[in-house]
This record gives C-alpha cells, structure tokens and sequence, in this order.
C-alpha cells in the first residue's frame, strides 16, 4: 500500500519547484541571449524554463492559502470554503466547487446533514474525548458489500438510549425526534462516486484489515482522511481516477512469508508477470485493469 | 492487456498469442453454444436487454440498422425449394466472441476497449470517444453505436421505467460504443466473493444472462482454465483449441465429425465462443 499521503507530498514539492524556477530561467535567458553560437539545447531548455516560470508564476497567483489541516479545529476551512462558494455566483461556480473547487488539500465542500454528526466524539482517540469506536461498528456493511451503508436509527438509539447524560443535548433530541416518528434520517452523502464506477469496499476492507491485520482507522482513513477528528464528514482525498491508482500502481509484495500467495488467492490481478525483488519478494500491480472498476 | 502495458510492448504483443505468453489465469472465460438445441426463440436476446440496460430502440431506428441488440438470432433459410411457411430456418445466437486476438482493440484510439486477463474483450464506456472504428474493424459485426441519447430521447425510457435498469451497468449516453460483455458485472462480483472467500470461482457459479434465460440450455458459460468445468469439457470434447486458427481436427483427411467449430477461426482473432453444428433437420 502506498503511502496515503501520496497527493500531499506531490503538491507540496511543486510548490518547490515553482518557488525557484523563475531564478534558474533567469540565468538560462542570460545565457542564451549573451553568446549567439551557444547550442541550440540550451535555447530550447532557456526557452522551456521561461514557460515552467510563466506557468510557476500564474499557479502561485492561483493558489491563495495555505494547506490546513481540517480536524476539530476545521471550521475555520469550512467557512472559508463557504464564502468562496457564495461569492462564485454563477451555475458554472457552484458546479466547479461541487466538484473541484477545494482547498489546497483537496477537501471537499462542507455538507449540511439533518443532524451534525460527531465523528470526533464517536471515534477520536480517548485523550482527545473520543470513544475509539471501530468504524465498522456503525459502517457495519463495509466489510461485506460495495458500499458502507449508513447505520439505521436503531443503532444510534441502541447505544443512546441509555446514555442519560448527553440525553439533553439538541443534537440527541433530534435523534430521538426522528426515533419516535419512526422516520429515518436523511443523511447525505459525502464520498459520491461517479455512476460508472464500481468501488467495492468489501474487497478493501478484506484484504487490508482482515488479511493484513492493518488497524481499521488507518485502512478506512486512505480514501475518507481522518475522520475521527471531523465532525461531519468531509471528503478530504480527491477520489479521482488519479487518486486510485496512485495505490493500484504499485507493486505489493503479494505473497506471505513462505511464498504462498495470501489467503490462497492467485496473485496474477494484470497482465503484468509478478516481479521478484532481490530479497526474493514476489510482487505484483494491484487490479489495474479498466473493467474491475469501470462498469 | 492493462493499461500499463499498452505503451511498452504493445506491437510486439499483438503478434503473439497471448496464451503462449501469459497464461490466462486463473481464469479464461469462454462459452459453447450448441445449435442442435437452439429453437431461435430469442429468450437469451431478451435477457440481455433487461440485464444490460439496452434501449429498445423501435421499428424506424430498427430498419436504419440502429438496434443495440448485443445478442441477435441470425437467421438462415434454407435453399430446398420451400416456400416460406414451409421453409425451414437455422438459428445462430450472435454476440461478441470476446477475441484473444480482438481486431477492434488494435484500432481503438484511446484504449477504451482492451483485454482483461481472464480473456474478456472489455469496453470503458466512458473512455470511448465514439470512433467507431471498433466496430468497422470488427468481422462479426457485434458492436452497437449509441446514435441517440436513448434515456432522453422521447417513448424509449418512460419515467417510470428507469426503475428497471440495472444499478451494474452504466446506461450509456449519446456517442458510445457498446457490446456484450459476457455479463463483467455478475463475473465480477463472483470474483469478488471468490477472493473474500479465498477460492477460486466455482463452475456454474457465474450464469450469463442469455444462459440463465435459454429454455433448452444451449448456452454454457464458465471458466475455460478449470479443467472439471463444463464448458472445458465441451472444448475439449469437440478438439476445439482456443489458441489455434485451424484446429487439429479439420486438417485430418476427409474433416472430422465432431460439431464443433468457431466462427472465422481462419481471420485469427481466436474467438472464446464455440459452436456446436446443428445436426437435425431444420425447424419449419
């Protein structure tokens, strides 16, 4: 598995790039302007650091603010976000940051749900106020079909109902509210997939948490970002294609020690051979074929 | 072939089989279709329409030739002199033979139809940017092109009637390229709960569409890689070998007389379906 800070680390190294290009072509126009016979490369690569310059100059001026991390404190970016959003104006705007338009760390846009769900207090570390509750706790169907599902009412009032303490609060008024009218809530959702793509969550789950033994927040947090410090989710990855294959392109050791293939499944996912490494790793792509996604 | 290896060894890999150099495994998905069972009743074409969201285009697009029956009957008359009410008929289901050697992979511009490693000619809707080369390319004339935006385009999806799609498959717009699939959405969550369950997909675990709704069975499915399978017993059965463009079998004197026999082996796209001849007397 990839690092899942993979699309941080990128941008953030472009900024560095962006930051010193302008010098550099600085010294190639000198260059290339001074001596008439100089070697017809250099113009082109004097020529190439003016566009890289021009082009660092114009992503500066793009790029407003700096990365936040969204967490508890996060309600700074939504608002942010909120006011870019408002000032857009235009159909074509609200689309944009629907869909596009997000801070530098590509979080999402803040979603209005019926009831602003804690995720930092069901499962934030206990130092911090948390429960520590597995995800799959609640997101029971994750493990066993394509989506996560969102838990019935039943289960909030399973717990809730006899936690007398919080029994007063406005949020878990509402929640009972919508209990004793036998309503379900109408959650909205926040990690929407494009209709042509088939993401299974149960196949992730199964290999990185059940075979892997990797912990839960951490497998859950490479596509949902840290939600346990969120209150209402919030889609932080980009979930693009790009996004996906980031991990599907890299090669993973794919046999347990001994050389067996984990959980006795074929290790052949393309049509790449598995390639063996010099400490004797056979490893392979993860599924990179179109058709296991795109349906 | 992936995407990844469409740039790297692409020209060198179309000219050998991919058999010889990367075993399909642990799948190779394949049919058999027996002839001699067929009654044309055209239950597996109607399958295909629900479970593949395909539009029913009507009698004005039907007659330009804008059908988008991934699985058609062909139908031949027999020359002995009967006139029609007597005349008898031979049926073919038609549908893409998902080539090893696919001709219209080599031709598609953007890579939105390429091989899966358990053999299936696959097609990324969203990728296809309507060439239709594919399909000019193709010598079973099996792929379809959306002329129209068909859910917006007036008596072909009436409201009510999206209820009916398949959450699976993507309803295709306007400018598309299409084909059967063999069913990737049920291979594919079969697949899924093979590898969940740390096995491999049994025989008779994935049904196609048309499999499941043929009333004489004529249809097998099934991973052509398992040797207890049913439908590698029926290949090998008939000496049909999917890596060969003449089999064996036919080069013997006087031909053979097992039924089996693929549809332009000698044009060497190594077609996955294999045919059984019919051997009764034509239906009148």
């Amino acid at each position: 598995m990839a690092d899942n800070n993979n699309y941080r680390d990128t941008t953030h190294q472009s900024d560095l790039s962006i930051s010193i290009t302008p010098a550099k072509a600085g010294v190639g126009l000198l260059f290339a302007g001074g001596a008439l016979t100089m070697h017809r490369i250099l113009c082109l690569s004097a020529l190439l650091m003016g566009l890289f310059s021009a082009v660092g100059v114009y992503a500066a001026d793009a790029q407003q603010s700096e990365p936040v991390d969204p967490g508890i404190e996060g309600s700074a970016i939504d608002k942010s976000a909120k006011e870019k959003s408002d000032s857009g104006g235009s159909a074509f705007a609200e689309w944009e940051s629907k869909y596009f338009a997000s801070s530098p760390d590509n979080t999402g846009p803040a979603i209005e749900q019926p009831i602003e769900f804690p995720h930092f207090r069901h499962a934030g570390d206990h130092d911090k106020g948390g429960m520590e509750i597995n995800c799959m706790y609640c997101h029971t169907y994750a493990r066993r079909s394509l989506v996560a599902g969102i838990p019935p009412v039943q289960k909030c009032i399973g717990c809730h109902q006899s936690i007398e303490s919080v029994r007063d609060k406005p949020r878990i008024k509402k929640l009972f509210e919508y209990w004793d009218a036998k309503k379900a809530i109408p959650w909205k959702k926040v990690h929407d997939l494009p209709d042509f793509v088939r993401f299974s969550h149960e196949r992730h789950i199964q290999r990185f948490i059940f075979q892997l033994n990797r912990p839960v927040q951490e497998v859950c947090g490479y596509c949902h970002g840290d939600v346990k410090t969120m209150t209402v989710a919030r889609r932080q990855k980009l979930l693009s294609m790009g996004f996906c294959v980031t991990c599907h392109e890299v090669k993973h050791p794919v046999t347990a020690e001994g050389g067996t293939p984990i959980g006795d499944q074929a290790y052949w996912y393309s049509m790449r051979k598995p390639i063996i490494d010099a400490s004797g790793i056979i490893k392979a792509q993860g599924p990179n074929d179109c058709s296991v996604c795109h349906k | 072939m992936s995407i990844s290896t469409l740039f790297e060894n692409y020209s060198e890999y179309r000219h050998i089989h991919p058999v010889d150099d990367v075993p399909h495994n642990p799948y190779k998905w394949a049919m058999a279709i027996d002839l001699d069972a067929c009654s044309g009743c055209n239950a597996c074409s109607v399958a295909c329409y629900a479970e593949n969201n395909l539009p029913v285009v009507g009698r004005e697009k039907f007659a330009h030739g804008q059908a988008m029956h991934w699985m058609r009957i062909e139908r031949y008359w027999d020359e002995d002199g009967r006139e029609f009410p007597d005349q008898g008929a031979r049926f073919l289901p038609m549908m893409c033979q998902q080539c090893e050697a696919a001709p219209c992979e080599t031709v598609c511009p953007v890579g939105a139809t390429n091989h899966t490693p358990d053999g299936i000619n696959s097609q990324i809707y969203n990728r296809c940017i309507g060439s239709r080369y594919c399909s000019a390319n193709c010598p079973y004339k099996v792929r379809y092109f959306n002329w129209w935006d068909y859910p917006t385009t007036d008596n072909v999806w009436p409201a009510e009637m999206n209820q009916q799609l398949n959450p699976d498959v993507t309803v295709r717009g306007k400018g598309v390229m299409e084909k059967c699939t063999f069913c990737i959405q049920r291979v594919t969550v079969a697949k899924n709960d093979a590898k969940t369950q740390g096995r491999l997909v049994r025989d008779g675990e994935v049904q196609t569409a048309c499999q499941q709704a043929c009333p004489t069975s004529a249809i097998t499915f099934g991973n052509l890689v398992d040797p207890n399978s049913t439908v590698h017993r029926k290949w090998q059965a008939q000496q049909v070998e999917l890596d060969k463009d003449e089999q064996t079998k036919d080069m013997a004197e006087g031909g053979s007389e097992l039924r089996g026999y693929r549809i332009y082996e000698q044009l060497r796209p190594f077609p996955s379906v294999m045919y059984m001849e019919r051997v009764r007397e034509s239906a009148i």
